[in-house]
């Protein structure tokens, strides 16, 4: 009996007034992208907390992917500036920890770019497909 | 010993400082104590800490403070204490104007087991000037390993948490009053060892934080090198934003949203 593929479970954290929009128009346009993407809206992407992140993998995300407007171009101004600080950092940090930073991707996409959104989705699911189950996973009693 | 006892028993007398915030033998143990101006004699008995006893004074002083808020206190600081005080000043939970140095330098035995590259405050009343530990060794051979190594010495160290939140109670820098490790929708409750993330949770709410005192590795009942993950949060805030904790010239923390135009650039998938 042939083995069943890998599905992971990615989370996506998308910003109200970009990301998501952008997503929008991605399903709008009918562009094509795999459904292993589990979209959380939120209104900044600011507003995700690196604890939000490790919650998430804690629960079992197998790949977290963050959506939010371009540097310059938040709709609250300054909040991606937190974004790509925050984010960085804990990437760095999982590096340390052999948590597989590669799980964990920041990328901006604009409420005009539907097939780059679909692009994003279509790539980070195949990299996450090529890793594989995370370590974090061989914990006692993980999500 | 007696240049520190001098000092405080002139702060006492002019009245400059409702108490002093140090230490004294109590039945063969040092332990903190308030020196006030109505009992000068116990000054005599006023210690420098030894390196195997130390307490968070920075967090005892912001109860102090919280208690009497007009009052200016005298606390006996190490280097690490000092950059507390800096960061607490930052995050506007103490009054720079009513707190009074009495210096402490570290002796080198204890500058190398915590590896600081600050061993003394800016103010010496006790010990001289050590050689300062530039970079961790303990943070160096971690991060000279593979992901897969790392992952399972990690792995090992978490899974042996009894979650008695011992680091986070003894943290002079820990002063929330809602603290995300109680948080009931993002930590899990009713389980030892807690979630895996637990310690990356406190690492990430330490970074720009942490002045690296020790007393959490030192508290944790079951050896958690959690010292090393600190250190490495805190190296990576120098690394990213070029942020020195503790220092009073860097500025205020980059957590803090200043509305600061980062230049950084995402990575690449």
């Amino acid at each position: 009996m042939a083995e069943k593929a890998f599905e992971p479970k990615i989370i996506g954290f998308f910003c109200n007034w970009c990301t998501y929009a952008g997503a929008d128009l991605a399903g709008v346009s009918r562009l094509q992208y795999p459904p292993n993407i589990r979209v959380i809206r939120v209104m900044c992407s600011g507003t995700v907390s690196p604890h939000h992140v490790l919650r998430a993998f804690q629960k079992g995300a197998d790949g977290v992917l963050i959506g939010g407007c371009h540097i310059g171009d938040c709709h609250y101004l300054k909040g991606n500036y937190m974004t790509i600080k925050r984010m960085t950092f804990l990437q760095d940090l999982l590096k340390f920890t052999g948590m597989e930073e590669g799980r964990l991707h920041l990328e901006w996409i604009s409420a005009a770019e539907g097939p780059k959104f679909a692009q994003v989705v279509r790539e980070f699911t195949e990299k996450i497909m090529k890793m594989g189950s995370p370590r974090l996973k061989q914990a006692p009693r993980a999500a | 010993m007696n240049r520190l006892r001098e000092k405080v028993r002139n702060l006492l007398k002019d009245g400059k400082v409702a108490g002093y915030l140090g230490y004294i033998m109590k039945d063969g143990h040092p332990l903190p104590h308030l020196f006030t101006p109505e009992r000068p004699e116990e000054v005599d008995q006023a210690i420098v800490a030894p390196e195997d006893a130390r307490y968070p004074l920075d967090k005892l002083l912001q109860q102090l403070a919280s208690g009497y808020p007009d009052a200016t206190f005298a606390v006996q600081v190490r280097g690490c204490d000092e950059r507390g005080l800096n960061e607490l000043y930052k995050w506007g939970q103490l009054d720079p104007e009513k707190v009074v140095l009495v210096g402490v330098a570290c002796p080198q035995d204890q500058a190398d087991y915590c590896e600081c590259p600050g061993p003394w405050p800016s103010v010496i009343d006790s010990g001289g000037k050590c050689e300062p530990v530039l970079r961790s060794k303990r943070v160096d051979r971690i991060d000279a390993l593979a992901g897969e190594e790392a992952f399972q010495e990690w792995l090992g160290a978490f899974n042996k948490c009894v979650k008695c939140y011992g680091c986070r109670d003894i943290c002079p820098m820990c002063f929330c009053k809602e603290c995300s490790l109680e948080h009931p929708d993002l930590m899990s409750t009713g389980k030892v060892p807690p979630d895996s993330i637990f310690q990356l949770v406190r690492a990430i709410h330490m970074a720009g934080r942490c002045i690296d005192c020790g007393l959490c590795e030192e508290n944790c009942p079951a050896d958690i090198p959690l010292r090393v993950l600190y250190k490495k949060g805190n190296a990576l805030v120098k690394e990213l934003f070029d942020y020195d904790t503790g220092s009073l010239t860097t500025g205020l923390s980059p957590w803090k949203f200043l509305g600061d135009e980062s230049t950084m650039e995402t990575k690449p998938m």
